[in-house]
């Protein structure tokens, strides 16, 4: 007596293992799970260094900086590479201090292009990455560290916030928080109602 | 025979059954019957309050705690084991699924029926019907898993659900509106068949597509909107309807949903007519399904070339709307799941040619071409291997040491956006050739200019390849703002051969003479076995593309306006994504197993008692 297998048998075969097998290559790519960034607490008297190491952690996470500019990498990824930018900010628009440069970059990314690339530098104080005033500092802050010396504190002002203002948003624990951050505040933190549209806009221009 | 088999098979189901309900009861009686120390409250922390007093107290305390509490608005419920966010994923893509091919069938029946109409030839007519008639149950498991999702949203996400309402109500009445009538055209189409004259049977069936097509586009701007908003404030609050539902990806995702239908629902109706092939017990009926299965398969793959275009399309508006989205997708989190999508592309190339390859020999003749069959096969593996092709290499640090980067020396090269555009357009060139050869199969031109004919043929191909291959070679020499532009240049001018050579092969091959009647059911059977192959892989396709879609914005329900602040606010890994894929395909082709054998009942006779001796 032969057995054959029922087609019934042989298609379901078919479908399981052509099913088990792009599994299978889902499993065989790097496998990383992306939380959504960690917030940093920012106190209002952080000296600049400190501002320093926070700007690089926001520049390496929550800023989303790394996805499309490199340290000293050549050729670039995306957009210019950014080591030594300290050294060019001061001088790559007449008229503008290395603060006004960096804030211009990150409030107004459309205002200057480096030549030679595209523009699509997302603006940094909106959603999706929604950067603080007191975040954006810092960053600056580790900008400057890329080639040159440190300057920036909280308190300094430029084009988009006035003299203060860093300090004051960070004294009122302003910002915007993640989910942990909302279950348990700390002092000075950030505190905004969880799911409710963030209180900066979203920059996505209207069709 | 038939009766061994099935005790067989119903005495090894019973044996696992068995076996589990005895390894379960055994755990539930050791878990009972086990000894226990006796809990003691201790002499002294006993409360000397009477029962009954006590009772009434924490009565009464309850009662009183109940009548304060404070009504607290939801903002998420947890579904059980599995968890909000797979179970709503599950529930969504098995609609999607069933919509897509609802909405794909009438397509083609409509086109099958209108040649029939016009050819007078009643096999066309024949065809249309049966693809028809797996629509009806189908319709109704899309509306089943259509009205789950809606609860399982309301109930799961009620503050997102309620976002959306605020935004999205004035366009609900309208699609429900456009669902009863979806129903009143699907089922006068079906049951119709055969009733009315051609040609308001037709109309019919043209109503069935518009309405389809316009519960579609409703659909689509609800979750276009979700990752690409527009139309309303910096709060979320509405401003204009219109720009909402017209919103960046709006457009795109609808040209590339009913190209993506139509290719999915004629795999799986492919799939439909290879079960019956290989149930068939006649000739006459192996004819008739190998035929079907040919149309279902020639309406998948010719749906299927264009879609990468429209695939283009669709990545330049997210671009467009935000470089950050568009990173996330092919630079950031995604970028690993575009290596699985050219695993599972380069496998659709490879069977839907293999089968063309196979369908040749139904016509005598067939060798003349056969031999040039190795040449494709060798450019099609090529273009996988490519495509396929990582730019950065999962490696050790000794390999990435050896290899000075992630990217391997020679092989990285092949990784990036030059080669890969270079390799799918090559791709779809050898396809289309394979089918041109196929068309060709057993037939010899008769008119006059067939030599310049086929010399011009085979000069678009090359100057289409030519150009797509310079270009490909070109960007590695350019920058990055220049490099993006010549993927449209490639793109232009592979769709253009594929116009120019049809428009020339068809007045070439319109009167030509022919070896012999195309054999068909005469395939070998492991050519139905691709055809379901096809079916699964593209189903498993669509649910890759859905899952990275949708996961695309990451931790927010509407892009830049509403923040997911639920537990599964985060991007799972791409192993865990398509486990639940896996899992997604599996239950779609159990129901659509059901649904084909539904429809297999329909040509059964009908159920009559044993005659008594």
């Amino acid at each position: 007596m032969t057995f054959r297998v029922p087609l019934l048998v042989k298609l379901g075969a078919l479908v399981v293992a052509t099913t088990g097998f792009y599994t299978y290559v889902g499993q065989m790519v790097p496998q990383k799970e992306v939380y959504p960034p960690k917030e940093t607490l920012i106190k209002a008297d952080i000296s600049t260094a400190e501002m320093v190491t926070i700007g690089k952690e926001i520049f390496e996470g929550k800023g989303l900086c790394t996805t499309c500019h490199t340290i000293g990498k050549a050729p670039p990824l995306r957009f210019p590479d950014l080591a030594g930018v300290a050294a060019r900010a001061k001088t790559r628009e007449p008229g503008m201090t290395d603060v006004d440069y960096f804030a211009q970059t990150m409030y107004e990314p459309d205002a200057f292009i480096v030549p030679g690339f595209n523009p699509g530098m997302p603006t940094i104080n909106k959603p999706p990455i929604a950067l603080t005033d007191q975040e954006i500092l810092c960053v600056m802050a580790f900008l400057q560290s890329l080639g040159g010396t440190p300057s920036v504190t909280l308190q300094t002002s430029h084009k988009y916030i006035g003299p203060g203002a860093g300090v004051a948003a960070s004294a009122a624990g302003g910002g915007a928080p993640s989910p942990a951050t909302q279950a348990q505040p700390p002092a000075g933190a950030v505190a905004a109602p969880p799911g409710v549209p963030p209180d900066t806009p979203s920059k996505e221009p209207a069709k | 025979m038939k009766a061994m088999k099935l005790k067989i098979a119903v005495g090894a189901l019973l044996a696992v059954l068995a076996l589990v309900a005895t390894v379960r009861v055994a755990v539930y009686m050791v878990g009972k019957h086990e000894y226990k120390e006796p809990e003691r409250i201790a002499a002294g922390s006993a409360d000397a309050t009477p029962r009954q007093q006590g009772l009434t107290d924490e009565q009464a305390a309850k009662e009183k705690k109940d009548a304060a509490k404070p009504y607290v608005e939801a903002e998420y419920r947890a579904f059980p084991k599995i968890g909000s966010r797979v179970a709503i994923w599950i529930v969504a893509q098995l609609h999607l699924l069933f919509a897509a091919f609802v909405l794909a069938v009438p397509i083609f029946a409509l086109i099958i029926e209108f040649i029939g109409y016009v050819t007078k030839d009643k096999r066309y007519d024949k065809l249309a019907y049966e693809f028809t008639k797996l629509l009806s149950v189908s319709f109704s498991l899309t509306a089943t898993f259509g009205a789950a999702l809606t609860f399982m949203l309301i109930i799961l996400y009620p503050k997102f659900t309620n976002y959306m309402m605020s935004v999205f109500s004035p366009t609900f009445l309208p699609y429900v509106g456009l669902f009863f009538f979806e129903a009143f055209f699907l089922y006068t189409y079906y049951y119709g068949w055969g009733k009315f004259s051609p040609r308001i049977h037709l109309l019919l069936g043209l109503g069935l597509n518009v309405v389809g097509t316009g519960i579609m586009l409703i659909a689509n701007a609800w979750l276009t909107f979700m990752t690409s908003p527009a139309g309303v404030s910096e709060k979320g609050a509405v401003i204009n309807l219109w720009s909402a539902i017209h919103n960046y990806t709006w457009m795109p995702i609808n040209i590339h949903r009913i190209i993506a239908n139509v290719a999915f629902g004629g795999s799986v109706a492919g799939a439909y007519a290879a079960v019956k092939f290989l149930q068939a017990t006649t000739d006459e009926e192996r004819a008739h399904y190998d035929w079907m299965g040919y149309i279902g398969n020639f309406v998948a793959i010719s749906a299927f070339l264009p879609l990468p275009f429209a695939g283009y399309w669709l990545a330049k508006e997210i671009y467009a709307f935000s470089q950050t989205l568009g990173l996330t997708m092919m630079g950031g989190a995604f970028s690993w799941l575009f290596i699985i999508q050219a695993v599972l592309i380069g496998n659709l190339f490879l069977g839907a040619n293999y089968y063309l390859w196979l369908g040749m020999g139904r016509v005598p003749g067939a060798g003349q071409f056969q031999k040039y069959i190795k040449y494709l096969l060798i450019v099609v593996t090529l273009c996988f291997m490519v495509w396929a092709t990582p730019r950065s290499i999962i490696a050790t640090v000794s390999e990435v040491r050896a290899m000075g980067g992630a990217a391997h020396p020679a092989l990285g090269f092949l990784g990036v956006m030059s080669a890969k555009n270079t390799a799918v357009n090559i791709l779809i060139l050898t396809t289309f050739m394979s089918f041109l050869l196929y068309r060709r199969t057993g037939k010899t031109p008769t008119v006059s200019w067939a030599k310049t004919g086929n010399a011009v043929q085979v000069g678009i191909f090359a100057v289409a390849a030519a150009i797509v291959i310079s270009l490909g070679i070109l960007g590695y020499f350019v920058e990055a703002k220049v490099r993006i532009g010549l993927s449209v240049p490639q793109v232009s001018s592979v769709l253009l051969a594929m116009i120019t050579i049809t428009a020339i092969d068809i007045p070439l091959y319109a009167k030509a003479a022919m070896s012999g009647e195309v054999r068909w059911g005469k395939i070998p059977p492991i050519s139905q076995y691709v055809l379901i192959f096809i079916a699964v892989t593209f189903t498993w396709l669509m649910g890759l593309m859905g899952y990275v879609r949708s996961g695309l914005r990451q931790h927010w329900h509407v892009y830049g306006v509403v923040r997911d602040t639920s537990v599964d606010a985060f991007t799972p890994t791409l192993g865990f994504a398509t486990k639940v894929v896996s899992v997604t395909v599996i239950l779609f082709f159990l129901l659509i197993g059901f649904v084909f054998w539904l429809s297999s009942l329909h040509d059964k006779d009908d159920w009559e008692a044993e005659a008594k001796p």
